[in-house]
């Protein structure tokens, strides 16, 4: 059997994992990042979007405040490309407590994370869909984060500096011998071969799955999975992330995500975090509490609904309700803990603070191997965010100008052009239209892929990589992987949409007889 | 953006029916065609400044909205994102000119002979296209010299007929008062007194180029007029279907005006045609058309669809003996009001109407029939024909031209004038 | 206004009554919020294709046992006779498309990804893709035009389940002198209209087509000329050339609407896009008019008889509300086919049956919507095409067929009540 040799392995292709991985690159460690499925395909791919100023957290839990808006500044800075500037705003709708404003702005400033009150008028000249009962105001730096630029960018930065980023690579087991992790026995999920990575320390940076890697190396780290729900609405309902100004509870965010707008989020604890499926409830939840804030929001176009599991480390405690499990990070040392070596798990946390975790981690692989390399992951930019510069919701637009359609525009909901396609399904070698979709958006749009999917298809097979059964099996497995998140919100003028899609793809093409 | 407007993009499928029928993007790849440059686009401005000049080409001939079946505002979108690339930039001298043809009715009226020749004067006008950007062989109609207001300011009809209103917009106005002349006749035979009030322009060339402050005065002040007959009862018609279409709908749906008095004016407005037709299902329309042995294509204006009243002239026009209509199938001249003007659309605003000329000189007659006064410009220019509104056709069924057949055959806004050719 | 008869969509179902009404001498209107769903079709006429998972080779054989799995389907409304007849009629009134085909055996004919799809009717400009014979096929994509995907059709047809042994190769070629790089099918359409293309397009192929081959290409011979256009690609390639229906929007499918429309036209019929039906008065369960919205008002039409074919869900037929609750938009009719408050609307896999797929307007012998008791809404209201309930059209490939034969059997309806009303036994 073969085998790789590495520093560090990390275990776990979500922001966590893949901002390890670079850290640990940067500091000059060899790295191997193994996930078992797509990157970005667990919680970091499903969840908000929303880049916390902190202020969610300001009254309920000042230490992740803390955390968030120090955490806020510096993904200014060095993640600008995967930031768009939506600012966020804090409102009292009728239906919320009108003391939690006072104790809202006591925590901001406690907490150091920037509140300015403005008038209810000025809210609603920014954001005119918005009640216009609502009472109170407030301003905070809360920014919009794409999350698939995000941890593509840190895992393009890992490979510049040496490491090697497997998705699709499934852990099967953890070698430890004598007390100590020597690495993993992995399988590549496309061609089947086993093979195992020697590692110095394995990082377990597996967010909702970290309890059950860490059983293979005989560790117990006791994470629920709290699972959320999410559903995007089809065009930027409002342009800044708006939250209640209330104690943090179900639906009370709501926000654009580059061409769409999200309203989140829910929270049930659920025992397995691969087995997420989408209740009437937590939609029916959802839309109401958007009604709250937008008039209108629950006959509003709803495009595609998800969910993601948090993972919610518990040290002891028996807790009813996840979410008053701390959602602040944890290092687990499990030398210290259960006298394994080699071996750590950084769990719970939230996307806003990846960096600090990944970097509390690296340190924690500095001390197992007795150095002492400085982090450098606050100052240097990911690949693409030299400039420093916020990404901007027009920006695929004005790309197209002057003549918009000088080349072949393939996801025309989502601008994507066949050049930039023909290259990503080059680079990724993948067969899947999904991996593809989560790295330019491809059928992310209204159409849901309706117009894009055969186009893709056929390019994916014309690159000569594919023959005619991989290509029908990705258009397959595509559009029932896509129905997953259509049919728990399909209504109104998305039924209408699904409706053309399937006279597309069943009425006209025919796909359901295709060869296999 | 107006939310109605802005959202009603969520109901978009993308089913590309409105881009199969935009004739501009069918002609010019600077233009994307109204799915892109509207409910898609639209979903990616609205921060910063606007990203995509290349909504300027759009012509806001509004075809794309009457053919979705989704109810997507999407001339709407376009023209609303237009106006906002228009004052982020400042309007330039241009547009806000050949935007105000009030304005320049007035000043060219009372020199009409030095203006007429001036504008069809080959070297002035590559003068004007340099300077002012106006192309030199952009159709342009001839200042009447004596305004159809003024005509009409002695003439009185029977006091106690019924009345009916009568906004006829400055094509009329400064260019063709002879065809207001006509209508009022067609409408006396029928019956009617005709009142013309005190009216001036309805605003439509600033909205689509932009100045949607500038456009709102103009339907304030106009509306003003109509408003009080409005509310007595009275039915308006306009024989424009452009600007009656403007304070039908576009006034509010554009520019966002919910006045009182624009909306008493829109509920009783009609297209002249539509008001004929209207009044000949009900038995009331004098059918005694004399035979008009003429073969004449039909246009019917993109504007006309915005109504929803189909194409009435057509069963007019087939009231009249003898007379064959022959119904165009183009959707587009190319004019839009102002848009072919410009030196930069022209030859897309001709490239548009090709076939529409090629259709009509293949049908060999010498004279079409169309409502709207910019499109007939654009025709005669195109097709070298005449161009007339298909009242003067009833006109003249009815026998009602006493003052020289001859000129009703060359239509009141006299043969195609070459510039210079 | 008054009419004898109004129509509300502007779809192949509409159409399709409107001009079979115009013809028997009525006065009829079409009101349509837009243009109608022959703009996404393929403009084949599908009667049925498939019956669960068995491909359908004759309709005429099929139909008896459909009826018997599903009693409530649209083609149970109407006769055996009636289907054949439209069919018939449709071949009839739009000869100029060289419609060709009928209920006893289905064409076979890819689709642009490469699946023998069956159709009852199809455009002459189609008709070379017959793959029932078999034999060698070429299919040449264009450049820039990005629906057409020919080396995948290619290789998905060579393994099809077809009837007789079928080769396929693929060729991408570049139209000359093109100043964008995204090309739509109306654009290539123009092109070919105006004759630019064509010698192109032989010059481009002679030579490089092999002996027996037949070629088939993206549907944008045309939207004037397509039968001339291809006429004289055959004559001059000696062989057979087609047209392979892609996504929209459909070339061969606007043929068909200004066929139908100028046809319309040319009989006196009246045509109103752009205006949405408001409301209907009715008296003694009849209808005496409709409203209907134009730019700033609403006008009345007095109309003797209605027929809806308003589409389904794809069109705004019908709608679902964010609670799962149904509704007919144009009459607020009873919507049948829904699963009840709460019950579930769709299902996790994409494939399997969907509850709310049978969805639409119950209708009795008349094709009138009925309420739950049987009784007809109004006595002079019809319906056809996909706004009927009991069909899931994309899967059975019906919906053309759905919308001729209901269509014209709805004008049977009004033109001869007393004469229909046979119970649509078949076979």
């Amino acid at each position: 059997m073969s085998s790789l040799e590495a520093d560090v392995l990390v275990i776990g292709g979500g922001s966590t994992g893949a901002g390890v991985a670079r850290d640990a690159a940067l500091r000059g460690f060899t790295t191997i990042l193994v996930e078992r499925r797509d990157l970005v395909d667990g919680t970091t791919g499903r969840f908000h979007g929303l880049l916390h100023s902190g202020g969610r957290y300001a009254v309920k839990d000042p230490s992740a405040a803390v955390e968030c808006i120090a955490e806020n500044r510096i993904l200014r800075r060095v993640a600008a490309d995967c930031l768009e500037d939506t600012g966020g705003l804090f409102v009292a709708t009728p239906w919320d407590d009108p003391d939690y404003g006072d104790l809202f702005v006591k925590g901001c400033e406690a907490t150091g994370v920037p509140a300015e009150e403005i008038p209810v008028a000025e809210a609603l000249r920014r954001e005119p869909r918005l009640n216009a009962e609502i009472r109170r105001a407030f301003v905070v730096p809360d920014a919009a984060l794409d999350p698939w630029k995000l941890v593509w960018g840190c895992a393009r930065s890992a490979e510049q500096h040496g490491a090697r980023i497997l998705p699709y690579h499934r852990v099967l087991d953890i070698e430890v011998v004598d007390q100590r992790v020597l690495g993993a026995l992995v399988r590549d999920e496309h061609s089947g071969e086993e093979f195992r990575i020697h590692s110095k320390v394995v990082v377990n940076a597996a967010g909702a799955w970290a309890g059950q890697i860490a059983t293979f190396a005989g560790c117990v780290v006791n994470v629920r999975a709290g699972m959320g729900v999410m559903i995007a609405m089809n065009h930027r309902i409002v342009n800044s992330a708006v939250n209640r100004l209330k104690f943090p509870a179900d639906g009370d965010i709501l926000l654009p995500l580059r061409t769409a707008c999200v309203i989140g989020t829910t929270d049930v604890f659920v025992p397995d975090p691969d087995d997420t499926e989408i209740g009437r409830d937590a939609v029916d939840l959802l839309l109401d509490e958007g009604e709250k804030l937008v008039p209108g929001f629950r006959e509003a176009r709803a495009l595609h609904a998800w969910a993601g599991v948090r993972p919610l480390f518990e040290d002891t405690r028996d807790v009813a309700e996840t979410r008053d499990v701390t959602r602040s990070h944890a290092l687990l040392d499990h030398m210290a803990r259960e006298g394994v070596a080699g071996f750590v798990t950084i769990t719970g946390g939230k996307t806003t603070t990846f960096r600090l975790m990944a970097e509390v981690a690296v340190d924690a692989v500095c001390r197992q191997l007795g150095v002492e390399r400085r982090c450098t992951t606050a100052e240097e930019p990911l690949p693409g965010s030299e400039s420093h510069t916020l990404y901007g919701l027009d920006t695929r637009l004005a790309a197209r100008e002057p003549v918009p359609q000088s080349e072949e525009i393939i996801c025309e909901c989502e601008l994507i052009t066949r050049s930039r396609l023909e290259q990503t399904i080059k680079r990724r070698a993948t067969t899947n239209l999904d991996d593809i979709r989560r790295l330019l958006r491809l059928a992310m749009g209204p159409c849901q892929g309706g117009f894009c999917i055969y186009r893709a298809t056929g390019i994916l097979h014309h690159g000569d990589r594919v023959d005619h059964t991989e290509a029908n099996r990705a258009l397959v497995s595509f559009l029932e992987e896509r129905w997953k998140g259509l049919h728990p919100i399909l209504h109104g003028d998305q039924l209408r949409q699904a409706r053309l899609d399937d006279w597309i793809f069943q009425g006209i093409l025919d796909v359901e007889h295709l060869p296999a | 953006m107006s939310d109605l407007i802005r959202a009603s993009l969520d109901h978009c499928v993308k089913c590309t029916i409105c881009e199969s029928f935009c004739p501009v993007s069918q002609v010019t790849p600077l233009f994307p065609g109204p799915k892109y440059a509207g409910p898609q686009a639209e979903r990616y401005r609205g921060i910063g400044v606007s990203p995509d000049s290349s909504i300027d080409y759009c012509s806001g001939c509004g075809i794309c909205t009457t053919v979705c079946p989704q109810d997507v505002k999407i001339a709407e979108i376009n023209s609303r994102a237009r106006a906002k690339l228009w004052e982020e930039r400042g309007i330039p001298l241009r547009n806000q000119l050949i935007a105000r043809p009030s304005v320049l009715g007035r000043l060219g009226n009372p020199v009409a002979p030095l203006a007429n020749w001036a504008l069809h004067n080959r070297a002035v006008r590559s003068l004007v296209q340099s300077v002012i950007g106006v192309h030199r062989d952009a159709p342009m109609p001839r200042f009447a010299g004596r305004t159809f207001q003024k005509r009409s300011r002695t003439h009185a009809g029977a006091a106690d007929a019924p009345a009916v209103v009568y906004f006829h917009g400055c094509g009329t106005n400064f260019y063709e008062p002879i065809l207001g002349e006509m209508v009022v006749a067609v409408l006396e035979h029928n019956g009617f007194r005709v009142i013309i009030p005190r009216q001036d322009c309805c605003g439509l060339p600033l909205q689509s180029n932009g100045n949607f402050p500038a456009a709102r005065s103009y339907v304030r002040r106009l509306v003003a007029n109509l408003a009080p007959y409005a509310r007595q009862g009275l039915p308006i018609v306009a024989n424009s279907t452009s600007c009656g279409l403007m304070l039908k709908r576009e006034a509010h749906e554009i520019l966002g005006m919910d006045d009182e008095d624009l909306k008493a004016v829109s509920g009783s407005m009609f297209d002249l045609m539509e008001f004929l037709l209207g009044l000949h299902d009900r038995g009331e329309l004098r059918t005694d058309f004399g035979s008009l042995p003429l073969t004449v294509p039909y246009h019917a204006p993109c504007q006309q669809r915005g109504h929803g009243i189909g194409k009435p002239a057509l069963d007019l026009l087939a009231l009249v003996p003898d007379l064959d209509t022959i119904e165009l199938e183009v959707d587009c001249c190319g004019i839009a009001g102002t848009y072919g003007l410009k030196k930069e659309k022209y030859e897309i605003s001709m490239a548009v109407g090709k076939r529409l000329f090629d259709d009509i000189r293949a049908t060999g007659s010498d004279i079409a029939a169309c409502d709207s006064e910019t499109c007939r410009w654009q025709i005669a220019h195109g097709a070298d024909v005449s161009a007339v509104h298909p009242v003067e056709l009833l006109h003249r069924a009815y026998g009602l031209d006493t003052n020289g057949s001859r000129r009703a055959h060359a239509g009141a806004a006299g043969r195609r004038e070459r510039s210079g050719s | 206004m008054s009419y004898d008869t109004l129509v509300v969509g502007a779809g192949l179902a509409g159409l399709t009554t409107a001009l079979r009404l115009t013809e028997q001498g009525q006065k009829v209107v079409i009101v349509a919020r837009g243009v109608g769903a022959t703009h996404l079709a393929p403009a084949t006429v599908d009667v049925l294709g498939y019956l669960g998972e068995e491909r359908v080779d004759s309709p005429a054989s099929a139909l008896t046992t459909l009826l018997a799995d599903v009693p409530g389907h649209p083609y149970g409304r109407v006769s055996r006779q009636q289907i054949g007849a439209s069919l018939e009629w449709f071949c009839r009134r739009l000869e100029r498309l060289g419609y060709a085909g009928g209920l006893d055996h289905n064409g076979l004919f890819p689709t642009a990804i490469g699946v023998a799809r069956p159709s009852a009717l199809a455009p002459r400009t189609m008709l070379g893709g017959d793959l029932r014979d078999g034999g060698r096929f070429l299919f040449v994509g264009l450049r820039g035009f990005k629906d057409f995907h020919p080396s995948l059709l290619a290789d998905n047809l060579a393994h099809a389940r077809l009837p007789a042994p079928v080769m396929a190769r693929a060729l991408e070629l570049e139209p000359p002198a093109e100043r964008r790089g995204d090309l739509s099918g109306r654009l290539l359409a123009r092109r070919f209209d105006s004759g630019e293309l064509t010698d192109w397009l032989v010059r481009a192929l002679q030579g490089r087509v092999e002996a027996e081959e037949r070629v088939g290409l993206p549907p944008v011979l045309g939207l004037r000329r397509a039968d001339e256009t291809l006429a004289d690609l055959e004559n001059r390639l000696e062989r057979h050339v087609f047209e392979v229906p892609t996504l929209p929007p459909s070339i061969p499918g606007m043929r068909l609407y200004d066929t139908l429309t100028a046809a319309l036209r040319k009989a006196g019929a009246r045509l109103v896009i752009n205006a949405a039906v408001v409301g209907a008065q009715a008296h003694d369960g009849q209808i005496e008019s409709v409203q209907v919205a134009s730019a700033a008002t609403t006008m009345s039409y007095r109309t003797h008889s209605v027929v809806l074919a308003s589409g389904g869900f794809a069109s705004g037929g019908l709608t679902l509300d964010s609670r799962g609750a149904a509704r007919e938009t144009v009459f607020d009719l009873p919507v049948a086919g829904v699963p009840e408050d709460g019950a579930t609307r769709f299902v996790a896999g994409y494939f399997d049956a969907q509850p709310l797929s049978r969805a639409g307007v119950a209708v009795d012998d008349l094709l009138r919507p009925t309420d739950r008791d049987g009784c007809p809404v109004y006595r002079n209201l019809h319906a056809a095409g996909a706004i009927l309930a009991g069909a899931v059209p994309w899967k059975e490939k019906s919906g053309t067929g759905i919308s001729v034969a209901t269509g014209y059997a709805a004008a049977d309806a009004i033109l001869a009540p007393s004469a229909v009303g046979v119970s649509g036994s078949i076979g």
